[in-house]
């Protein structure tokens, strides 16, 4: 996959038919990789698939001029379409280099299961349905359950349904809602202020670094309302009442663009659980509106658009 | 105690100029009674309603929050008050879902014609607020000695002042 990948991004360079690939290269740490974005045809050879290609280049599409070559797993695809419905991006400037994803692999996860820190662990491959672990000369076998991502459990689409290349063969996909949805689930059965008193604490932490918006494809505001001086929303200062109101509004913003790709909480530096949020809002609207983000490049964005009768239940 | 005693809710009403805001009018005009506690900021249309609005409100200390525009079909500009629909259920759902009273929230539709509406829509709300008790949820410690019916004990609540 990886050799076709590589192939394939040098042809497009060299056939001038983008001006720039994005995909990824390997990072500094290990089981990690960067974001590569290049119009180099050189450094293609760099170019990698792994079980740790988190970022959701998406993101980058909205920065870069000119037409686009991007390797993009199902849940970028899927932003990918979400930003052609907001006319964000011409489908023509894009060629989706399509990568079937059975799933990333959590670190955290692998580190609580083996109880070593990730430096020391040896190597991480996937095997069919289980993932190895080599630490120490001793091989550890999980099954892949255990240690993808909350988010990848619940992946609707693995390979990518809005592709120009595809670079292995299609995935079935086997979304396993209970499993990926624990801890949402568990917020659910406390009593609202026991809820709120969670989000309090969890949003006391924030520092306001802005990652989960930076990563997030969804937010593509030039001027995001948080940085508004006149009026401000809310202040600059992270305190915990404004970092909730941050993320609140977010997620209003982003419902029927968020994918439930996980960036956010992944970028998250004082492990906020983001996703319960965000996931929480993608299931809000699939049920009032029946709207999935993302899967259909022709269907009009969720916020433009009404239907004569909906969600009218609690309006006197 | 006594506090509570005294205590009135203060509820903020966003209302279309077109619809709701003259239906408040001619609740005033036709002698209607409605509780004193709703202050009322007039918008071009329910579209207008930005969900921050709602939360910034519940930031400052407001009660509750009521959305009133025209019935679906009957906006202004043909489909303000749809948007705003869509809006304010994701808004009034997400935050049932992080922990706030869906009393807060509320939204109504109201013709320049339905004065009497008006009144009966701020008399229950506001009915419904008192038996919610004050909006503490942007202030610290919200749980504490909530601990007999968390999330609506206004008792336990209004002591910390």
């Amino acid at each position: 996959m990886e050799q076709k990948l590589r192939q394939e991004a040098r042809a497009l360079l060299e056939q001038n038919k983008v001006d720039w690939i994005i995909g990824f290269e390997p990072g500094s740490l290990k089981f990690t990789t960067t974001p590569l974005i290049t119009r180099d045809k050189a450094d293609t050879e760099r170019l990698v698939i792994n079980p740790f290609i988190f970022n959701n280049l998406a993101d980058f599409l909205t920065e870069t001029k000119g037409r686009v070559g991007i390797v993009a797993k199902g849940c970028d695809s899927r932003s990918i379409v979400s930003l052609i419905q907001d006319n964000k991006v011409v489908r023509e400037d894009v060629v989706i280099l399509g990568v079937p994803c059975p799933g990333l692999i959590d670190l955290a996860k692998v580190e609580g299961l083996t109880a070593k820190d990730r430096d020391e662990l040896d190597e991480i491959t996937r095997q069919g349905d289980k993932v190895v672990v080599k630490v120490g000369g001793q091989k550890k076998e999980f099954a892949s359950n255990q240690v993808l991502f909350d988010h990848c459990l619940a992946c609707e689409l693995p390979t990518p349904q809005e592709y120009d290349i595809l670079l292995g063969e299609p995935i079935p996909p086997a979304p396993n809602i209970e499993a990926s949805g624990k801890n949402i689930d568990a917020l659910k059965k406390l009593t609202p202020a026991e809820r709120w008193q969670s989000w309090q604490d969890e949003l006391s932490r924030c520092i306001r670094c802005y990652a989960c918006r930076n990563v997030c494809p969804a937010c593509f505001c030039q001027r995001c309302f948080v940085e508004e001086s006149e009026p401000q929303w809310i202040a600059p200062m992270p305190r915990w009442q404004d970092n909730l109101i941050f993320q609140i509004t977010r997620n209003i913003h982003v419902a029927g663009r968020c994918t439930d790709c996980g960036e956010c909480e992944r970028a998250c530096p004082v492990n906020i659980p983001l996703r319960s949020l965000t996931r929480e809002m993608y299931d809000i609207v699939g049920e009032l509106f029946k709207f999935k983000s993302g899967m259909d490049k022709e269907a009009l964005p969720l916020m433009t658009h009404y239907e004569q009768e909906e969600a009218e239940d609690f309006f006197r | 105690m006594n506090q509570e005693a005294e205590w009135e809710p203060k509820l903020l009403g966003f209302l279309c100029k077109w619809c709701s805001y003259a239906g408040a009018d001619l609740a005033g005009t036709s002698r209607k009674k409605y509780p004193p506690n709703i202050r009322i900021i007039k918008v071009p249309c329910s579209g207008r309603v930005d969900p921050l609005f709602i939360l910034k409100a519940l930031r400052m200390g407001f009660d509750g929050v009521l959305v009133s525009g025209c019935h679906p079909g009957e906006c202004h500009y043909q489909t303000g008050n749809y948007r705003a629909r869509r809006r304010v259920a994701i808004t009034k759902r997400f935050l049932e879902y992080l922990g706030i009273e869906p009393e807060r929230i509320q939204a109504s539709w109201v013709s320049a014609s339905e004065g009497g509406k008006f009144a009966e829509v701020v008399t229950e709300v506001t009915q419904g607020l008192k038996e919610v008790g004050p909006n503490r949820v942007f202030s610290e410690r919200r749980l504490n000695g909530a601990k007999t019916k968390a999330g609506s004990t206004s008792t336990a609540r209004a002591k910390q002042g």
